[in-house]
């Protein structure tokens, strides 16, 4: 029932242009407190399983992607349905998602286990290491400017500092404020985040965009035994690409569905046919994006890493419900990471019966005006973060944090480095702390470690690539 | 506005507040009570300083880039109504906050949700907003209080008369 509800949600605000299933996840994390932690983690997989697919929707049938997962499925997506073939392109879109997603969780099951047996043997110096590692990926997510991205990232980890010191009890930057002791509540911040930005746009755009147009009598069908068997094996390379990108913390969805379609594109017999609505320029990046969920939850699950902003949320989320991601949550927690995998399946069920035979509610849906969907959502925005600790000092603090990520937004310094700042700061310094009382204050600990130094070599690995493409992409537009 | 002349503000800005954050945990936060370990303190001021080396950098980047370089980095222009929709929204999230406490849910939710079509979406019929706020509290009402059995605030009067 949880997965059934979240995959709904998922698919439909990811459907929308404009709204983010980060903020669904974001808003969703307040229903899941009266839960157990299973169905509650299952809900909030089946929002970021259904919002990476529902994105193909809008895609198809607007040529706006409702995900940044989805923009290159509008390349071809969105001509087949000016052909009249929207329904042939959402069956193939739907059934290419699925597989993508299920061919990443069982590469995640085979995974996942190993991954956190190795983990499991880390002391504080390679947990420090590791979270600097994750931390990396702001870089990744910083999208037009490093330095802007690092700001973000320092910026969440200043928030982090906020409230009680756990290893010394001391009270950091409260100032006698009782309801700050407990820190920058992890949920609310990210609901003012990520969704007070997205309903001010809504009211700014209000009465500017034209309504779009939607083809009528829209209805998914179900793809021919030959178009898959043709398919197949560009589906399971897209799924290997989809799933491996996903693994790389900091890379993502959209960067998945490119290269997948890239891939398509260069190895079709007909390469000239893209862009003018060839089916395989829909199931290429599907597949991929799809991966993509599978390919997060490895860092996630087993290293306690989240790769993006909704796998952030996720993580938020187990650590709301007492999951503590990394690899003793193999040992204390086996039966929720099996319960998970089914989720997981289920959610894809109800994706293949939601698409192929709901669409209409779709169409429905991406016929509501944003502003009047903003409207409902400012209300949940209020009453999700009242209802974390019936506190109004909470719906303060959030409208507080909506202001700054509007702001930051307007001034292109990215969101998502500030919520993983915040996610992964307390672990951070917890671990630094403890390697120095262990080491008695001496620096060497971090060095004497064979994968602490492994991980510091992929931190700079990973930061020195992305200066050299920032360097690459300056160079390019002065020439 | 232009990307660099926004930085040649941002830059200083992030400064600025780097600043006042040592200045803050130097003054605040009590440092570490051995030498062989870090303190509480230790970290709040490492973040302070890399903040202010961002800030520098973000600087001299925005005086040093070539104007070839600015001129591409157009910033859309702030206009009033969107300051005005930006300080409308703040300003109802915090009258909800404070109406939701003292007056209670059944009475601050529908009169935010009107104040929000009427003020800040202008143009909007009456019947629309009397529909959507009664519409989105009943749900909102039905999820909150009766499936999730989360309590919402009923709200006092008593700060109007004591």
């Amino acid at each position: 029932m949880a997965t059934t509800l979240g995959t709904v949600v998922g698919l439909v605000i990811g459907s929308i242009p404009g709204l983010t299933f980060s903020m669904a996840l974001a808003l969703m994390l307040p229903f899941t407190f009266g839960m157990q932690p299973v169905p509650a983690i299952a809900m909030l997989l089946g929002v970021f399983v259904g919002g990476m697919t529902g994105g193909s929707v809008s895609a198809i049938l607007l040529g706006i992607p409702g995900t940044p997962s989805a923009a290159a499925t509008v390349f071809d997506g969105y001509p087949m349905a000016l052909q009249g073939k929207a329904g042939q392109a959402l069956g193939a879109a739907v059934m290419a998602s699925a597989f993508g997603g299920l061919f990443s969780l069982l590469v995640m099951i085979l995974l996942l286990e190993h991954v956190a047996a190795v983990a499991i043997k880390f002391g504080p110096a390679e947990i420090f290491a590791l979270v600097l590692f994750g931390l990396s990926t702001i870089c990744g997510l910083a999208q037009e400017s490093m330095v802007r991205g690092l700001v973000a990232g320092v910026i969440g980890l200043m928030l982090m500092i906020v409230g009680l010191d756990e290893l010394d009890g001391v009270a950091r930057l409260t100032f006698g404020t009782v309801q700050l002791q407990q820190g920058v509540n992890l949920l609310v911040a990210m609901i003012g985040l990520f969704a007070v930005p997205q309903v001010i746009s809504a009211f700014i755009d209000h009465g500017r965009a034209a309504p779009a147009k939607m083809p009528e009598n829209v209805r998914a069908q179900f793809p021919s035994m030959k178009d898959l068997r043709d398919r197949l094996w560009l589906m399971v390379r897209c799924a290997g690409i989809g799933t491996g990108i996903g693994a790389i913390p900091g890379t993502g969805g959209p960067i998945a569905a490119f290269l997948a379609y890239d891939h398509a594109r260069r190895f079709s017999g007909s390469p000239q046919n893209f862009g003018k609505g060839e089916l395989s320029g829909v199931v290429a990046p599907e597949t991929a994006n799809n991966a993509v969920t599978g390919g997060t939850m490895i860092p996630l699950l087993s290293l306690g890493i989240p790769g993006d902003p909704a796998t952030a949320v996720i993580l938020g989320g187990l650590l709301i419900h007492g999951l503590h991601p990394g690899p003793m949550l193999f040992r204390t927690h086996l039966g929720t990471i099996y319960a998970l995998y089914i989720a997981i399946v289920l959610a894809y069920v109800v994706i293949l019966i939601v698409q192929l035979w709901g669409i209409r509610l779709f169409v429905r849906v991406l016929q509501v005006p944003p502003h009047l969907l903003a409207v409902c959502i400012i209300v949940l925005c209020v009453l999700g973060s009242y209802a974390i600790r019936n506190s109004v000092f909470d719906v303060y603090l959030m409208g507080i944090m909506g202001l700054i990520g509007y702001l930051f937004q307007r001034i292109r310094i990215p969101i998502a480095p500030v919520v993983l700042g915040l996610v992964l700061g307390e672990t951070l310094e917890q671990q630094y702390r403890t390697a120095l009382i262990l080491s008695e204050g001496s620096h060497s600990i971090f060095f004497e470690s064979g994968v602490a130094l492994v991980f510091f070599a992929l931190t700079a690995l990973t930061v020195g690539l992305q200066v050299w493409s920032a360097s690459r992409r300056r160079a390019a537009v002065q020439a | 506005m232009q990307f660099d002349r926004l930085d040649r503000w941002l830059g200083p800005c992030l400064m600025l507040l780097a600043v006042t954050w040592l200045w803050l945990a130097y003054t605040y936060i009590p440092g570490a009570r051995s030498e062989t370990e870090a303190g509480p303190r230790a970290f709040p001021v490492l973040l302070g300083f890399v903040l202010l080396g961002l800030g520098a950098i973000v600087t001299v980047s925005a005086f040093l880039a070539p104007r070839e370089a600015r001129a591409e980095k157009k910033l859309p222009a702030v206009m009033r109504r969107e300051v005005f929709i930006v300080a409308g929204t703040f300003g109802l999230l915090m009258l909800y906050g404070f109406l939701l406490e003292r007056a209670g849910f059944v009475i601050s939710t529908p009169l935010m949700i009107v104040l929000t079509m009427r003020v800040l979406l202008r143009g909007m019929s009456w019947i629309l907003t009397a529909a959507l706020a009664a519409g989105t509290t009943l749900c909102c009402w039905l999820l909150f209080a009766v499936l999730l059995e989360a309590p919402l605030p009923r709200g006092s009067w008593r700060w109007l008369f004591f």
